[in-house]
């Protein structure tokens, strides 16, 4: 028995026994049920597992504190309005918030973040983390810690600008559908179709093998693969608010269709429209990434985390965890979103229960 | 009449009832100490406004509190057992086999992929207190009972294949497939023309009567309380105002409140008469046959005028093609043949083919309030934008005409100005709908339905607001409703509809004195009157098999 043991049950007992005493129903099960569990995982893993289950434990709750004190200081800068609505928001999302917070202010400063260039070269081939470099360097000797940084403003960036134009194609046209009906819903509905019946992959490879492998090529054929299912959602959306009365209403007053879609349409869509931005916003990282990777993406020597995993993949037969880490940040972006998405998503459900 | 109740078992005991619901963070009571008492056999009428807490309360008597609701102080006793202590599991037990309820909508209610009858004998066998064959018997029994059609095969029906009218009486067979001991009404009529409705409620009194049942009967039209109650509670805002049987309560409320509920069908506009001179119609409808695409004729050989500064009612029961024909004239359905003519002159048949001052002419107040407003938008941009649209106004003279448009509809312009329609109260968002209509200066306002989904009271404010605008600004009205009650205080000429058709017209005074024509003859009787004895009259002309859909000709 360590001291680290020792310690460790003492601390979690005393704290499960100050919970029930103070009726925190909650909170106590939590932290007797980890005592439990941890336990069970000592006899069976030794003071090993059981500083894994701390660590994690700590991790977690370091997580909850921080999203629990992100969440406070955004409901005391915002507007009041704002303010409400964030504080129905749950630890989760306000989580999401904070990474993506985070991944924002890491692209947008970069140059200044960032100790090196992105492709500047300072060390050997693959040289273990030093003083120097954070997480060591890459197979051409440039620093690991960099390129995260760099990449974060290249992949996200390109991922934000492929969804806002894969957005703006799909919603106008979602809109344009419901409102006018007829032959050009049968056409974009259509034309859609085709679109989706083509594996996404294999149709961005196909284009980007013809027409290069240029950034605004990139964003185009992104775009184009996913405006499709923008277009279904916004048609779908619009199409319970085009037979509503006031559209009735402002279309026996002659209005033409682009007022009803700016004024009329578009602010009763907006939160559904949202939610789905930041889900497809994580397809449209996750293919970039794969694009990437398969070397047909961003390419080099441009920071992005999608080809770094394929730059270090080697290391991977060495155990070693390198070209996990940029994996690591495509997969805490993706789960911010989400978290963040969720939230939206109830609330605009929970808004039409009203 | 009260005392025929006084020897009798009390079944349900609510005392100091008081229930919250959670809103902007906060719980806010609902019903603020409301008692009750129900002995067994009787049937209690609950009327009130909407947000009056009818339904809460009703709901509360099975020991449920809806979503975001909870029951924070007070007793609920029901038949010596009290559900606001009994755990979760035994109030279920209670739930269908002991206490039934029957709601406003049928079509709603029952699941749309399983037949009526097995949807009847899920509770009996549910709670094991009959074998699904016999349920099934019981139920076709009840099915004759209730007088529904083929009661041995209608049951076999999935819920789309029946009437409205037909399911709610399925639905109060199925309340009482375990013969409860209570049942819960909760507007059980309101959602029916008046020819149905008629036989719902005579089979929901046969039933009643028949097995003894106590009932609660939560409605806003206290002329069908009348016909159905022993005693009257009347609630508003989550409190009692007062209580008394029924006819105690008719002939000598005691509160102003009630006083006011009693007074509203006494609103009556003096009736017009067409021009002499012989001048035009301003609205003409001319053998206007309809169909929507690929369908049957919904409008056959439709013909009516309307006159500057008139009201024509259009009346007739959902189906009969009432709302069609505005559709026609506002040009969203261009028919078949015939024509439409505004002075003299025809108006293109699709509302795109005319031009901005057509267009103008003819304005629409709709049913529901809450769909005819844009929630996301302005009340100033809501009236604003057809004084804008058509009118050329901008700045401070559109701001000033939409104050001037508030005020018209007696809504304050500070207080309105700047808020969206979902902070509105349903009356008010009535009114906005009105001030739009206004703003575009018509001669010309087709009203659909305006007051139907409306309370009494509110909807009596916005028929004398109507009226007193017709006098003002010269308007025209046609009055789509089929509420006869509406038509007799402000109509000047009235259009009967039946599948499509008219089937009679004239002035107002004519109109409400025989000789009718046969259907309009059963509409005018079938809207309940105030007197507790008229059902059973009107059954009595009629016959027991003769009324509602059967006395159709």
């Amino acid at each position: 028995m360590s001291s680290f043991v020792i310690i460790y049950y003492t601390a979690l007992i005393a704290a499960s026994c100050l919970a029930a005493y103070y009726k925190q129903r909650n909170v106590f099960m939590l932290l007797f049920s980890l005592t439990l569990v941890s336990f069970v995982l000592g006899i069976i893993g030794g003071a090993g597992a059981l500083r894994f289950v701390a660590t994690a434990s700590f991790i977690l709750a370091l997580a909850a504190g921080t999203s629990y004190a992100f969440r406070e200081f955004l409901i005391l800068i915002s507007k009041p309005g704002l303010a409400k609505e964030l504080r129905t928001a749950p630890l989760t999302a306000a989580f999401g918030m904070f990474v993506i917070f985070t991944y924002a202010i890491a692209g947008i400063f970069a140059p200044w973040i960032a100790p090196h260039g992105e492709a500047e070269i300072i060390g050997q081939a693959f040289a273990p983390p030093d003083e120097n470099m954070l997480l060591g360097a890459d197979q051409l000797g440039r620093d690991m810690f960099s390129r995260i940084i760099y990449g974060a403003r290249n992949s996200v960036g390109l991922a934000l600008v492929a969804t806002l134009l894969a957005f703006f194609m799909g919603a106008l046209a979602g809109l344009l559908a419901a409102v006018k009906g007829g032959w050009f819903d049968q056409l974009m509905g259509r034309v859609a179709d085709v679109i989706m019946s083509i594996p996404s992959l294999i149709f961005a490879l196909l284009m980007l093998s013809i027409f290069g492998t240029g950034l605004h090529v990139i964003v185009v054929v992104v775009a184009i693969i996913y405006s499709p299912r923008v277009f279904r959602l916004t048609r779908a959306v619009a199409g319970n608010i085009v037979v509503m009365d006031y559209i009735e209403a402002a279309k026996l007053r002659g209005e033409k269709d682009w007022y009803l879609i700016r004024r009329e349409i578009l602010p009763n869509a907006t939160a559904p429209l949202i939610a789905e931005f930041g889900l497809e916003f994580c397809f449209v990282f996750l293919l970039i990434a794969g694009l990437s990777f398969l070397g047909l993406g961003i390419q080099p020597p441009t920071a992005d985390w999608g080809s770094m995993v394929r730059e270090n993949a080697t290391l991977i037969s060495f155990g070693d965890i390198t070209p996990l880490i940029p994996a690591a940040a495509i997969a805490l972006l993706t789960v911010a979103v989400n978290f963040v998405v969720d939230w939206m998503l109830f609330r605009t459900s929970g808004l039409k229960e009203q | 009449m009260h005392d025929k109740f006084k020897d009798a078992d009390v079944l349900l005991e609510i005392k100091d009832l008081k229930i919250e619901g959670y809103s902007d963070e906060t719980w806010v009571p609902i019903i603020k100490g409301v008692d009750l008492t129900l002995h067994r056999g009787e049937v209690m009428g609950l009327i009130g406004e909407s947000g009056a807490g009818k339904s809460t309360i009703g709901a509360a008597a099975m020991g449920y509190a809806r979503d975001g609701t909870r029951i924070s102080d007070g007793s609920i006793e029901f038949d010596g057992m009290e559900l606001t202590t009994a755990s979760e599991a035994e109030r279920r037990a209670l739930r269908g086999s002991r206490i039934a309820y029957v709601a406003q909508s049928a079509a709603a209610s029952f699941n749309p992929s399983h037949k009526i009858i097995d949807q009847h004998t899920e509770a009996p066998v549910h709670y094991r207190i009959k074998k699904r064959l016999e349920a099934q018997e019981d139920a076709m029994e009840l099915y004759e009972r209730l007088r529904l059609p083929n009661p041995g095969e209608i049951g076999f029906r999935y819920p789309h294949q029946v009437s409205g009218g037909q399911l709610q009486r399925a639905m109060t067979a199925m309340a009482m497939s375990c013969r409860p001991d209570l049942i819960i009404f909760d507007e059980p009529t309101t959602a029916l023309d008046v020819t149905t409705q008629i036989e719902v409620l005579a089979a929901i009194r046969d039933i009643v009567d028949q097995f003894d049942t106590a009932a609660i009967y939560i409605t806003h039209d206290l002329a069908v309380v009348a016909q159905m109650a022993d005693t009257i509670k009347v609630l508003l805002k989550g409190e009692e105002v007062e209580q008394a049987p029924t006819q105690v309560m008719l002939d000598s409320p005691q509160e102003d409140y009630t006083k006011s509920l009693w007074a509203v069908r006494s609103f009556n506009s003096p009736q017009r008469h067409r021009p002499t001179d012989g001048s035009q119609p301003l609205i003409s409808v001319q053998n206007v046959d309809a169909a929507y695409t690929g369908g049957v004729k919904v409008l056959d050989d439709v013909s009516f005028d309307i006159y500057p500064g008139m009201t024509v009612a259009v009346v007739g029961e959902s189906g009969s093609g009432k709302s069609t024909t505005a559709r026609c004239i506002t040009g969203l359905l261009p028919p078949m043949s015939g024509q439409i003519m505004c002075k003299g002159e025809p108006l293109p048949p699709r509302y795109k083919d005319r031009t901005r001052d057509q267009l103008r002419q003819a304005q629409m107040i709709y049913q529901m309030a809450d769909t005819a407003l844009n929630p996301k938008v302005r009340i100033s941009d809501i009236i604003g934008r057809p004084a804008q649209f058509y009118g050329g106004l901008h700045g401070s003279a559109l701001k000033q005409r939409v104050d001037e448009l508030l005020d018209l509809i007696e809504l304050d312009p500070a207080k309105f100005y700047s808020r969206y329609p979902p902070e509105l109260s349903g009356g008010q968002k009535q009114r906005i709908g009105i001030a739009r209509a206004l703003a575009a200066e018509p001669e010309f306002i087709i009203c659909d339905e305006v007051t139907s989904a409306l309370d009494q009271l509110v909807a009596e404010g916005i028929l004398k607001l109507l009226d007193r605008l017709q006098d003002e600004l010269g308007l025209a009205y046609m009055f789509i409703t089929h509420d006869l009650a509406t038509v007799r205080s402000i109509a000047d000429e009235v259009v009967v509809m039946q599948h499509g058709k008219v089937v009679e017209q004239g002035p107002k005074d004519e109109m409400f004195t025989p000789p009718h024509h046969p259907y309009t003859d059963l509409l005018l009787s079938s809207v309940p009157e105030m007197d507790p004895e008229w059902l059973s009259t009107v059954l009595e002309e009629r016959g027991v098999d003769n009324i509602g859909e059967a006395a159709d000709p």
